[in-house]
């Protein structure tokens, strides 16, 4: 398996993250710092172009030069272990670092670019980033983290029935830097046993995309409701509680559509959605609210929450301080 | 002239006349006019300084044969040059016409090809090269050393790893020749894949035959041949090779079970009580620790799968012949082959790496394999089709193909497997006679059934088993059936199957074995892991390793026809060798062996694997050596040479080409193999043209030319160097890095490194060849330093 670092980290802010679900990001930092991972959010970064890019906003000229930027940030702050909090970022980014380092003339014309701005320092060199040694998933940095993330747990999951969602461009774009399995993605499944939970393995659909597809969502709104339906449909007959996420973009088709979907088919859903940094944090302890962010879910994470119950070793220590209630 | 190894020393000069005193004959052909039309042969033979020159209208006739060789005889002659034709028409006559002069002292002047032919236009200028040309060979003849051509010869024994249909056809061809064969055979019995099959077909009758009662007779004759020695449960563990020689080291696992004794009545097996999955049904059934692989297999004797037993002694108990015993040990047994054939076979792709197809979590889920297990009648259900699940015939079966083959993924093969269309279509068919209610669906990627396979397919669409073109995406349970959903993509629909049993028709890799034996003998294999032929058109059968032979689907896959038509191939190449033994060019490399300090770097350097170390002294193969020279490069001590003064020729050549240069002429020296030079033949053969200033010098192989060569050749008037080598040749990609080294070393001579160039060169492609000559020549034209 490639290198995975642990420090001198750029953790990539994800656009669909910070406006859809910031408690992803907030619950990642609060695993890193539990589980001693070295990293530093640039506030100078933009985001990678991806959603715009996939509906055709975005060339992927343009794309190129804003990555080039970000690449600049990384390598300026001396950190250019790039992690990244959403499957699109993470697989844009990678074909950006392909590109710049084997497409010499699309190099130097974004240098160009760089030269007539009057931003010559943020000129791309030629292999500086490297797409499989420097660009990582937050899920990447975790999975070698799996021994101190069993370390930190407070909470016990395993009272419940879990499945994973893995997203499409995690696992079916540059596979051969997939860490757990491409054909029968695993990485989540193995983070959520390192939680002391074990998740249902494979079930029907198991591999098949969220239904988001970008534009998809929006142009052809009926194919990627189904798509999405017949997921749901399977989890629903696995009775599945919580489905964990690595995608805010997954996250966000099935976290807002479910009840959309649910009225539509006249089907009723009750599994709700967690991204495998929030599902950590909150066996890790994490308060629920101003960590991992549950108030801005639309399937509600409170009822699961709420029972949680404390892994026998942690009982004293938090008999007072009990997950969730002080909120609620 | 000093034979230089240290590139920067002082080179040899033009003015020493090197071997002055030997006695060197030119004999000119006239060509019928082919020569004599456009060159002037009388200026020629004035121009020449030579003991003897005569022309000759016709000297590749008999009668030039007389002159020659009464010419060698009155005039005692030291060394000939033959100035006629391209050496590539006929210079195998013209060594035979100077015996009894030894033939490697005879260099033949290309005046047709390379000279009249192409300046037919300027025969002024025709004249003037053909001296040049003939001064070349003179005084590349007299750097000439007699040499013998190398006989090498093979014993006759053969080591053929793997028993199955492949080595069984292999070890029979051979033996029924005469050749002593050991076949090994890792399992306990020989017979392999075929054994287990069930049912082949026929595409001529458009049939199923009954596939161990083919294999039975060959097997029984392999059995029965006094010229085959069987070993089973025995793995090679080391092979060395030694010029037609190897030696390997082969391990046999002791059977516990005496096979002279054991009349197989199979009591230890009913004492047994330990049991477990049976392979020989890909384990769907279950047999003993002490068992017999199946009723037809050799040796016909139970054995014992000692990682399995308990030892408990029932068995010894249970014995009437006191044929069995609980201890043994391994032996080693050391053979020495002149050749080994590899039959190594393949084995299936794993159908968990498909996980989206369920194999493993439904029980309905199956592979062709099973399936044909499933139908023998030797299998587990004795013949009736039923499902795992409940014993009941499915209604319906989908067949799901390309499962790991013509599929990019990790884990995946990009290649097609070849059989499994035919394999999905005949155990279709045997459904439909059998069972006619039963529904068949084959799912496909394409069908591919090429010659007089369509027929049978088209005879199973006939049979109503129905195909839908289109790769399944997964397989999902519904209640107690399955689900097969797929894209039909001739409808252009989304559609899901309900059925009842899946089969999976899984893709064909290489064996264990296959990786391991080509790891042992050091053959190269191909990306996938087969084993590599050294040329996929025209060598087929033979590996880079001489004397080592594949056949089956060690190679890649095959049907059992095609296997045993490789097998018998690969056996007529061992009986090639074996018979005639083989005739080698003596120049290849030697090792020094007072200079050889073991290093090393010339083994792991050598493109054609023929050094090793052998009792500490290295050895060179000379089946193996190409002459190519590049083991020189790269020995510190300069402990090797190549026969027949290679270097000094090329020197003498260029020597002639240049020592009676005037000011204003302008020469290129051209360095071609023997690809390269029949294209240049070919230019001329077609009568184009290419510049006077052209000097073709034929090499064995573009490697032997060396740096000091070309920049000898530079400082002693030649205007340009120009490289051209065939790309297939296993050096190229080395000379053309070279390349770079070369113009640097010419730079640091003071001398532009735009006068060396480079280029592949193809025997079709003479007309670029003559415009590559062309646009060289204009470019050192125009070079003013």
């Amino acid at each position: 398996m490639k290198q995975i670092p642990d420090k001198n980290i750029t953790l990539f802010k994800s656009c669909l993250v910070s406006t859809e679900y910031p408690g992803i990001e907030s619950s990642t930092k609060y695993v890193f710092d539990k589980t001693g991972i070295d990293y530093l959010v640039d506030e100078r970064q933009t985001c990678c172009t991806g959603l715009g890019h996939y509906s055709d906003v975005f060339d992927q000229f343009s794309t190129t030069i804003i990555g080039a930027r970000n690449f600049y940030l990384a390598s300026d702050n001396n950190r250019k272990n790039m992690v990244m909090l959403c499957a699109t970022c993470y697989a844009i980014n990678k074909k950006v670092a392909n590109i710049l380092n084997k497409k010499d003339e699309t190099r130097e014309e974004v240098n160009e670019i760089f030269d007539k701005s009057d931003l010559s320092n943020m000129k791309y060199e030629k292999g500086s980033i490297d797409s499989t040694e420097n660009i990582f998933h937050v899920v990447d940095i975790l999975f070698n983290k799996k021994k101190e993330i069993a370390k930190n747990i407070k909470y016990d999951f395993s009272n419940f029935k879990i499945a994973t969602h893995h997203g499409c461009h995690y696992c079916k774009v540059h596979y051969n830097d997939t860490i757990g399995g491409i054909r029968d993605p695993n990485i989540i499944d193995e983070l959520v046993n390192a939680c002391g939970a074990s998740t249902i393995g494979w079930y029907d659909f198991k591999r098949t995309t969220c239904g988001a597809g970008f534009r998809q969502r929006f142009v052809n709104k009926d194919l990627s409701m189904d798509v999405t339906y017949d997921k749901l449909k399977a989890l629903k007959n696995d009775d599945v509680e919580i489905l964990v996420h690595l995608c805010p973009n997954c996250h966000v088709q099935f976290d807002r559509y479910q009840n959309y979907i649910s009225n539509d088919k006249n089907d009723e859903f009750k599994t709700i959605h967690l991204n495998i940094a929030q599902f950590i944090a909150l066996a890790m302890g994490a308060d629920p609210y101003k960590v991992v962010g549950i108030q801005t879910h639309t399937v509600p994470v409170e009822d699961i929450v709420n029972k949680l119950e404390t892994l026998p070793e942690y009982k004293e220590i938090n008999e007072e301080n009990k997950i969730g209630e002080e909120n609620v | 002239m000093s034979n230089i190894k240290d590139e920067n020393l002082i080179l040899p000069r033009l003015e020493e006349e090197p071997n002055s005193d030997l006695r060197v004959g030119v004999f000119i052909c006239r060509c019928g006019g082919n020569i004599s039309d456009v060159i002037d042969i009388r200026k020629v033979k004035t121009s020449l300084n030579a003991t003897v020159v005569e022309e000759f209208e016709n000297l590749c006739s008999l009668n030039g044969r007389k002159i020659i060789r009464d010419s060698i005889v009155s005039e005692n002659l030291d060394r000939v040059v033959i100035a006629a034709c391209s050496p590539i028409s006929h210079e195998k006559t013209f060594q035979d016409y100077i015996q009894p002069l030894n033939p490697y002292l005879m260099d033949m002047a290309n005046l047709r090809e390379h000279c009249s032919w192409i300046h037919d236009d300027n025969p002024e200028k025709a004249t003037e090269k053909a001296i040049v040309l003939i001064n070349a060979s003179i005084e590349k003849v007299k750097q000439s050393n007699a040499v013998d051509p190398i006989l090498c010869r093979t014993p006759d024994n053969v080591a053929i790893v793997g028993g199955g249909i492949s080595g069984m056809s292999a070890a029979l061809s051979l033996a029924k020749q005469g050749m002593h064969v050991d076949l090994i055979e890792k399992s306990a019995t020989i017979g392999g894949n075929m054994a287990k099959i069930g049912k082949v077909f026929s595409p001529v009758k458009i049939a199923e035959e009954c596939g161990l009662c083919l294999l039975n007779p060959i097997l029984n004759e392999v059995v029965w041949n006094k010229n085959i020695n069987i070993l089973t449960n025995s793995k090679v563990l080391k092979c060395d090779r030694r010029g037609g020689n190897f030696s390997l080291l082969v391990e046999s696992s002791p059977r516990y079970v005496d096979s002279e004794k054991c009349i197989s009545c199979g009591k230890c097996a009913e004492a047994c009580e330990v049991e477990v999955a049976d392979s020989w049904n890909d384990g769907l059934s279950t047999r003993k620790a002490i068992y017999k692989p199946f009723s037809q297999a050799y040796p016909d004797s139970y054995v014992i799968d000692m990682e399995n037993c308990d030892k408990c002694s029932e068995c010894v108990k249970a014995c009437p012949m006191n044929a069995i015993k609980l201890r043994g040990e391994k032996e080693m047994v050391p053979l020495n082959t002149g050749s080994v054939i590899l039959a190594t076979g393949h084995k299936l792709f794993d159908p968990k790496l498909r996980p989206e197809y369920g194999y493993g979590r439904f029980e309905n889920v199956i592979t062709q394999s099973e399936l044909g297990r499933i139908m023998g009648v030797n299998g587990p259900t004795r013949g009736k089709l039923q499902k795992l699940s409940n014993g009941e015939v499915p209604k319906r079966i989908v067949m799901i193909q390309c499962v790991g083959s013509r599929d990019e993924k990790p884990d995946g093969h990009k290649y097609c497997s070849k059989v499994c269309c035919m394999v999905a279509l005949k155990n279709a068919n045997i459904i439909k006679n059998k069972y006619p209610d039963t529904d068949v669906v084959i799912c496909y990627t394409d069908v591919r059934t090429p010659g007089m396979y369509e027929k049978y397919y088209k005879h199973s669409q006939q049979s109503g088993i129905r195909l839908i073109r289109g790769r399944p995406g997964e397989v999902a349970k519904n209640g107690e059936n399955l689900i097969v959903r797929t894209e039909d993509t001739l409808q252009k629909d989304f559609i899901e199957i309900e059925t009842d049993m899946v089969v999976l028709s899984t893709a064909l890799e290489p064996s264990e074995g296959t990786k391991e034996i080509a790891e042992i003998m050091d053959v190269g294999v191909t990306e996938d892991f087969f084993i590599k032929e050294s040329h996929p058109k025209i060598k087929p059968v033979t590996t880079d390793v001489k004397g080592a032979y594949v056949c089956g689907t060690a190679q890649d896959p095959k049907d059992i026809t095609e296997s045993i038509m490789q097998s018998t191939a690969a056996a007529a190449k061992v009986s090639e060798m074996i018979h005639n033994g083989i005739e080698i060019e003596p120049f290849i490399a030697e090792i020094d062996q007072e200079q050889c300090n073991l290093c090393g770097n010339c083994i792991s350097t050598c493109k054609y694997k023929a050094l090793s170390v052998k009792d500490d002294l290295m050895y060179i193969d000379p089946m193996s050596c190409s002459g190519c020279g590049k083991c020189l490069t790269v020995c510190d001590k300069n402990a090797i040479n190549i026969n027949g003064n290679i270097d000094e020729k090329i020197f003498g050549t260029i020597y002639g080409m240049l020592k009676d240069k005037k000011k204003d002429d302008r020469r290129i020296i051209v360095f071609l193999d023997s690809i390269g030079y029949t294209a240049a033949d070919n230019i001329g053969v077609n009568r184009l043209n290419f510049p006077e200033s052209i000097y073709i010098i034929k090499v064995h192989s573009v490697n032997r030319v060396m740096p000091k060569h070309i920049i000898y050749a530079l400082q002693n008037g030649a205007d340009g160097v120009f490289i051209g080598e065939y790309p297939g040749d296993l050096m190229y990609d080395e000379v053309e890095k070279k390349m770079e080294t070369i113009k640097e070393k010419i730079s640091t001579n003071n001398m532009n490194p735009e006068r060396l160039g480079f280029s592949h060169v193809y025997i079709p492609y003479f007309r670029g060849l003559a415009d590559k000559f062309i646009a060289f020549d204009e470019k050192i034209s125009s070079l003013e330093d």
